[in-house]
């Protein structure tokens, strides 16, 4: 499902302006990163994707639908949104509970809704805790069962923010294949990430915002080689990317296969 | 996110400059002579006299006048119709509703205790106007009030805004899952665990915290605690309290008199 | 005798079955810069909270073995008297503002009210605190408008202010972007060098092979290995493990099995990577570091 953003602008009641006029279109299956430093625009850019947020002037389409004109609870049958925090969103006794309210609530008939469940338990390897209450669970599975429970969502676009903070690096490891089997699905993938290697490592188009502005954008390999630039929005290029022009590489390399081969 | 989380506006007036002491004891002694003095019309004189002329010297006018006809004016009316209709007072019927008789005293006993919850609440509203919190708790800590009552007073008036701007995120997270809230009432009752749970739990996680990160900074330490702020209390603002006290006495004394 | 000595301690929290942390030893010199890595559940957490005094004068539970700091004992002390010397600071910026103050600047300040610091003298090292931490920007705002960054430089100078002798960091940095994290972490360096003594717990080994002194893997609650960075972050044991690498370490452990990698000791640093490699490219030319702020290390 296309994403399509227009002269998007959107400012806080405090008065703080803080997207000046965004156009982008994401094509449905896209892999996309959102990188910036603090306070560029990143979160607020996505809550305008499930209508939390209504722009102040532009316009967002989801597919066919204009958000303006749906609600939040509607807009939740097409785009998932997996909050930073786990611990605002998580509330039932046991895990199987939780991860089953999203489907629940979208309206999936009984069979569908088991086997959308016992698809996100597996691919975040929850299997062996679907008894448990999430809160008796570590901040780190928390963050599982958070992802969990949009992910059995079954929506074609699926929006992370900040997936990565606090986990170990099991746990980053567990959250990238969980984003690639997505990706297989031909899900529409957008995460807002400050870590850039998982970045690199993971998504095919990166967007850099600056001060409620797109810095950059296009493929990963272009964007992550511009360490000027990127300096703007206080994002680093990639470790391996780095590595790589340091080494005087012709080509910019974002993750170990590129690098090695690159070497060779 | 709310970057006001108190009443008070920085202004610099006479009445700012008070002690938070002389101003707490100004709004006490306002309230008790509007509650004590016997004289019918003596709350709409303080209110004149009084209230409206501080809030002009505190520069603060503006504000007062939308607080006061926006939230104060409703809730005395509301008082005052409550009263007329159900205080079962005097002979003298003016009116009857249905079953309820309003009489003449009934009336006039509503207007006044009416008018006297509009003065408590004014003047409460020009104190918090014209005191920062934290200057009127670093005061009364200096004056020997425990640190921890000051704490907990700052932080109970600062937590209400910071609970809604969470609920708010919670809301806006189970509404990403789908739930409505938007709907019917009887769907909107359904939706209550997905919004209270969270918030509460995540209280209890933050309350935990936050005794880490205070004590960590040195909370309950016996040392003579310091302030950021200091605090001037000039013999003036010593000699308007006594005289504020003196006037709540006599207020006090008439009222006991035998009439 | 070392700054902070852990000896043989074990720790159990009320209501649970396994220990948090089995059998510590842990000694640290006074100014020296030393980072906790493991999984999540490796007892991180509990480790710092033992050495800011709260395990187990907060959380309670049972505890044996002995806590040091600058020649006290933790047990014989009171929370209140241990906090003068060890300051805390974790990973939810949120949770650790103190509710009771309007501004950044008072909010920083609050340490220092409690511990009776002249009015005079407050005020300058709030100002310098704030310098250092490069948040003077911020000193009118209330400090629940903040981003999650910069709520968390803000608790970090709330702590930087109180001028602790050991200083304790879990993760205080992982809401920063990645540059605002650099900065960090060069003046945690910084006050190390100037002689505080910090334990740093931290997922982003880059920045931990460039700034610390020594490095404790922890797992399962027990340390697993200890050592200069370059040793530590670079063992086969660590990988083993479960434990995160730099993409540097990883990518030379990759290279050097398809013989990609000529030298003995793998890399952390880019540094370190781009003087091995070069040896794989005999063509290429390698650059200068291009950048300084702490790019190059200490």
């Amino acid at each position: 499902m296309k994403i399509e953003i227009k002269d998007l602008r959107f400012t806080f009641p405090t008065g703080l302006e803080a997207l000046k006029g965004i156009s982008l279109t994401i094509e449905a299956g896209e892999q996309v990163a959102i990188v910036g430093q603090n306070g560029a625009g990143k979160t607020t850019l996505v809550r305008h994707f499930n209508g939390l947020l209504q722009p102040a002037s532009g316009s967002v389409m989801i597919g066919d639908w204009d958000v303006k004109k749906y609600s939040v609870a509607k807009l939740a049958t097409r785009v998932g949104y997996v909050f930073q925090n786990p611990d605002e969103q998580l509330f039932s006794r046991d895990v199987l509970t939780e991860v089953t309210f999203g489907p629940k609530n979208l309206g999936y008939a009984k069979e569908k809704i088991d086997e959308l469940v016992q698809r996100a338990l597996s691919l975040t390897e929850l299997n062996d805790k679907t008894e448990t209450n999430p809160y008796d669970l570590s901040p780190t599975w928390r963050k599982m069962v958070a992802l969990a429970s949009i992910i059995a969502m079954d929506t074609p676009i699926v929006i992370f923010d900040e997936p990565t903070t606090g986990q170990d690096a099991l746990n980053v490891a567990r959250i990238a294949n969980a984003i690639s089997e997505l990706r297989m699905e031909g899900k529409t993938v957008i995460t807002i990430t400050h870590d850039i290697d998982f970045c690199a490592e993971n998504f095919d188009r990166v967007i850099a915002l600056s001060n409620g502005q797109v810095l950059l954008d296009g493929p990963a390999r272009e964007i992550l080689g511009q360490d000027e630039v990127l300096a703007q929005t206080y994002v680093d290029p990639p470790q391996l990317t780095r590595l790589g022009k340091r080494l005087g590489l012709k080509e910019t390399v974002r993750n170990q296969e590129e690098f090695l081969k690159a070497i060779t | 996110m709310h970057e006001r989380l108190s009443f008070h506006i920085k202004r610099d007036s006479v009445i700012h400059r008070l002690n938070p002491l002389t101003k707490l004891v100004l709004i006490l002694a306002l309230i008790l002579i509007a509650f004590t003095f016997p004289w019918y019309w003596a709350p709409h004189f303080l209110l004149l006299l009084a209230i409206i002329p501080l809030g002009i010297l505190g520069r603060v006018f503006p504000e007062f006048f939308k607080t006061a006809t926006r939230l104060i004016l409703p809730a005395a009316s509301f008082l005052f119709l409550m009263q007329a209709f159900f205080q079962p007072i005097g002979e003298d019927v003016i009116f009857k509703f249905y079953f309820l008789d309003i009489t003449q005293e009934s009336l006039m006993f509503a207007f006044r205790n009416a008018m006297r919850v509009f003065v408590m609440v004014s003047a409460f509203t020009l104190f918090l106007l014209t005191t920062h919190p934290s200057e009127l708790m670093s005061d009364l800590t200096r004056r020997g009030l425990p640190p921890q009552f000051a704490y907990v007073i700052i932080s109970t008036l600062q937590i209400l805004p910071q609970m809604q701007a969470k609920a708010q995120t919670i809301i806006a997270a189970q509404r990403s899952r789908g739930l409505d809230t938007e709907s019917t009432f009887l769907k909107r009752a359904g939706s209550v665990l997905p919004l209270v749970g969270p918030l509460v739990f995540g209280s209890l996680v933050e309350v935990e915290e936050r005794a880490i990160a205070i004590e960590a900074r040195g909370f309950t330490s016996k040392n003579v605690k310091t302030s950021l702020y200091e605090i001037p209390d000039p013999s003036f603002d010593k000699f308007i309290r006594w005289s504020l006290l003196g006037l709540v006495i006599l207020s006090i004394a008439a009222n006991l008199w035998p009439s | 005798m070392a700054f902070v000595n852990l000896q043989n301690v074990t720790y159990q929290y009320p209501l649970t079955k396994t220990p948090a942390l089995q059998n510590i030893n842990l000694q640290v010199d006074e100014g020296e810069f030393v980072a906790v890595v493991g999984p999540n559940g490796a007892g991180k957490s509990t480790l710092c909270y033992a050495l800011a005094g709260f395990v187990p004068h907060f959380f309670k539970g049972e505890i044996s073995g002995t806590i040091e700091v600058a020649g006290k004992e933790s047990s014989k002390s009171t929370l209140d008297e241990w906090v003068l010397n060890v300051g805390l600071a974790f990973q939810n910026p949120f949770n650790q503002i103190s509710g009771a103050k309007y501004t950044v600047f008072e909010e920083i300040a609050f340490g220092l009210e409690n511990i009776g610091v002249p009015r005079e003298e407050m005020k300058s090292r709030v100002e310098d605190a704030m310098a250092l931490t490069g948040i003077r920007d911020l000193a009118d705002r209330s400090p629940y408008s903040l981003s999650g960054g910069q709520q968390q430089r803000v608790a970090l100078t709330s702590i930087l202010v109180m001028r602790p002798r050991l200083l304790v960091l879990d993760e205080p940095t992982s809401q920063m972007d990645p540059i605002g994290t650099r900065e960090v972490f060069g003046t945690i360096r910084k006050m190390a060098e100037d002689g505080m003594t910090v334990v740093l717990v931290e997922h982003k080994m880059e920045w931990i092979a460039q700034f610390a002194d020594r490095v404790v893997a922890l797992k399962d609650g027990s340390i697993l290995l200890e050592g200069k960075p370059g040793e530590v972050l670079t063992s086969d044991l660590l990988a083993e493990n479960g434990f995160g690498s730099s993409r540097y370490t990883s990518t030379a452990r990759e290279a050097k099995k398809r013989g990609l990698w000529r030298k003995e000791n793998l890399p952390v640093t880019l540094d370190e990577a781009v003087e091995g490699f070069a040896l794989t490219l005999p063509f290429s030319s390698p650059k200068g570091a291009p950048r300084g702020r702490g790019e190059s290390g200490k």
